[in-house]
């Protein structure tokens, strides 16, 4: 009796195993064909001289790909400015977006019709968005909104776009405009996850609003604010769709971003071995960008 | 697959309304496809007409094609190159004149000479066939040409006191010079018009519109056998031509960020432009506007003109070339390339072209100065397998050079040299990674 028992025991358990191999499958097949293969064949390519018109003609050349690349200063370049996109960015949204979710976490009469506008930007394409903030900078005043109220105030107009001192910052600051609105969302939720209980006491204490907001926000935040860094750096580091849109890369290569420079050389000059080294180095830098972030925030629990 | 592909087709004619019954079996039947980039209207309509016509006729091949984007960059040729290491080429695609080499050169194409007579090709102008042969081999076969001249709003340049009278008096004997056409700018700049315009769309269009003046100058971007570009491309005659057009950007004679449609929206006063904008200018400006010859330089005084367009090619991966090049040369006969011309309102390919009622506007006027140019002047791009490469190093130089020259006010001959250095290794490295022997 008891040893039935024990079997027909062992095969339900069977096949909660099968079954949750089952729910799992989709979403590994996927990972599987659509991250890991690719990241393989990456690294393969890596190690070919290999012009993305001759697949036929590949041929092998070892570490010669990455010996290239720690020697050529235009890598060098596309890194140092996403890495310069990603350390401003990544503080101004996420400040950006927790300020606005401030705003909106209030009850007041409207408040659903400011918080779908702020995310409004997140529903639009970058494309388009990088098509319109083009116009909105463009230098000429009698084109560019900007520089036309600038014009008007009685100010001299901003090359925005086509200045190589400007151009970046430009990027940075419709970025972060763009993307403010997904965090706000999360520090929302975050903020709904915070006990009310806890102000009310702290009100009956006599602390002020901003004591309250440093010592019982930011705390609960803690967790919502890691996840959030860490999802925006990683999503800076992989700028593309504004300096291919805007600036081409440009001017002076002042926007030439990491991802921007692997698409430049896979596609448009055909060196698709070198541009997947630049990749496989991508993929490192961001892996342990993200490792050590992980390991700061951490520390600080 | 092919049966998919044919099902699939079958379904697409079905709810397109198109369809025609077709008494043949899904495995007789050679299905072609063909990729072209995205078009205006008339001629979205004129392949739609064509492509009807071509399939009720011949039961056995059928032929469709897919539009693709192109949207003033390189977003097209991507497409094509992703194609090729994924093997998805369609069995013809559309190349730009001189991506021909490029694609020859790396085996993409096949040529196309047993598809077409000696007659036909004595047929087609010149400039063409060149720019379409590689290797001594014909690749691609286009419907149209295109030039560029130089465009003035003839209301406006009257209200500066130029003499517009003069500028329609010009041949090709004695056509504007640079000194003439900056002198011009500088007149006609004021807060509310730029003086003239300069092709600036970050791709093809910059190496396109600029090489006349250039081989005006002396020199070419690359030599004539397509392997060197040291010497050529960062020349000294190429570095004032250089910084002849970055002294208009400097002065604010031109605009380093123009709008679209800059000249028709009256925002500038002269443009150098494509000769695609007669159609559109004709159908909407609301100004008096004029054409003439492609500027010469100031010294030499040698008249060069752009030619160069899109033209189809079979992919290596077309599995009955035969089929595809018996379409090819039906799509490429007199009244259709004719038709194709009117349509797109570009100058025709081919000689007799021109005696068709379709092209009977090519006579006089506008449209004659560019068949003009193209029989007198035309020069095509030059023929390399490293063309892409040349193309999208240079657009980045001359872009990095037109913002430099707008944020210093000023044009910098030391920094247009070491741009185009940067050019000449870039050209050199490709060159000989994959195609110096």
């Amino acid at each position: 009796m008891a040893k039935a028992e024990k079997k027909k025991l062992s095969g339900r358990k069977r096949d909660e195993r099968v079954a949750a191999y089952i729910f799992v499958a989709p979403a590994v097949i996927l990972l599987i064909a659509f991250l890991v293969v690719p990241m393989i064949y990456t690294v393969y390519f890596s190690g070919f001289k290999y012009q993305i018109m001759r697949p036929d003609a590949m041929k092998f050349i070892g570490l010669e790909n990455y010996q290239k690349l720690f020697s050529d200063k235009n890598f060098w370049l596309a890194l140092k400015n996403t890495v310069y996109f990603t350390v401003i960015v990544v503080p101004c949204q996420c400040v950006l977006a927790l300020a606005l979710a401030l705003l909106v976490s209030k009850k007041f009469r409207g408040v659903a019709v400011f918080r779908t506008m702020y995310f409004a930007p997140q529903l639009t394409s970058m494309v388009v968005i990088s098509v319109l903030w083009s116009v909105l900078y463009n230098a000429n005043p009698n084109t560019g909104l900007i520089n036309s109220i600038l014009v008007s105030l009685g100010m001299s107009p901003i090359k925005f776009l086509s200045d190589a001192s400007t151009a970046m910052n430009s990027i940075i600051f419709m970025s972060a405009w763009q993307g403010a609105g997904y965090q706000m969302m999360i520090f929302l939720a975050g903020l709904q996850g915070i006990p009310r209980d806890q102000y009310e006491a702290a009100s009956v204490d006599g602390a002020t609003k901003f004591k309250q907001f440093l010592y019982i926000t930011i705390p609960g935040l803690k967790g919502t604010i890691k996840y959030v860094i860490m999802i925006t750096m990683i999503q800076a580091m992989k700028l593309f769709t504004q300096p291919y849109i805007m600036t081409q890369g440009g001017p002076k290569n002042s926007t030439k971003t990491l991802v921007y420079y692997i698409y430049t050389q896979g596609f448009q000059k055909g060196n698709f071995g070198y541009a997947c080294s630049i990749a496989a180095v991508f993929f490192v830098i961001v892996v342990c960008m993200s490792m050590a972030m992980k390991k700061v925030t951490a520390a600080t629990d | 697959m092919k049966k998919t592909i044919s099902l699939a087709m079958a379904a697409a004619l079905a709810v397109s309304g198109a369809a025609t019954t077709v008494p043949v079996f899904a495995d007789d039947v050679t299905n072609i496809t063909i990729w072209s980039p995205t078009d205006r209207e008339s001629i979205e309509a004129w392949w739609k007409e064509k492509i009807s016509e071509w399939n009720e006729e011949h039961p056995e091949i059928q032929v469709s094609r897919e539009a693709i984007d192109r949207s003033d960059s390189y977003a097209y040729d991507n497409k094509i190159a992703t194609a090729v290491t994924s093997n998805d080429l369609p069995d013809i695609f559309y190349v730009d004149g001189p991506q021909v080499s490029y694609y020859a050169a790396n085996g993409i194409t096949v040529p196309l000479d047993d598809y077409f007579t000696d007659e036909d090709k004595a047929d087609f102008v010149k400039s063409s066939m060149t720019q379409n042969t590689y290797d001594g081999k014909l690749y691609a076969v286009g419907a149209t040409e295109s030039s560029v001249a130089f465009y003035y709003n003839k209301d406006y340049l009257k209200e500066c006191g130029v003499d517009t009278d003069d500028l329609d008096s010009r041949t090709l004997e004695n056509p504007l010079t640079t000194d003439e056409v900056a002198e011009i700018a500088e007149k006609c700049t004021t807060d509310d018009y730029v003086g003239t315009h300069i092709i600036m769309d970050h791709g093809e269009g910059l190496p396109y519109a600029l090489e006349p003046l250039y081989l005006s100058a002396g020199k070419d971007y690359i030599s004539e056998d397509g392997k060197e570009a040291d010497g050529y491309v960062n020349s000294e005659e190429a570095v004032n031509t250089t910084a002849w057009l970055a002294d208009l950007i400097a002065k604010g004679y031109a605009n380093v960020e123009p709008i679209t449609d800059e000249f028709l929206n009256g925002a500038c006063a002269t443009m150098i432009g494509g000769s695609w904008e007669i159609a559109t200018l004709e159908q909407n400006a609301d100004f008096d506007w004029g054409v003439t010859y492609y500027p010469v330089n100031a010294e030499t005084k040698k008249a060069v003109s752009p030619c160069g367009d899109w033209a189809a090619a079979i992919s290596k991966d077309c599995e009955n070339a035969d089929a595809a090049g018996e379409f090819l040369a039906w799509l490429m006969n007199t009244d259709n390339v004719a038709s194709y011309a009117a349509a797109i309102a570009k100058p025709a390919t081919r000689s007799s072209a021109y005696e068709t009622e379709a092209m009977a506007e090519y006579k006089e006027g506008a449209r004659a100065l560019i068949v003009d140019q193209l029989e007198n002047t035309a020069v095509p791009r030059p023929r390399t397998p490293s063309y892409a490469t040349f193309s999208a190093a240079y657009a980045e130089a001359m872009t990095n050079i037109f913002s430099d020259a707008a944020s210093n006010e000023e044009a910098d001959t030391d920094y247009i040299q070491s741009e185009f250095d940067t050019v000449v290794d870039t050209f050199t490295e490709d060159y000989e990674t994959y195609y110096a022997e």
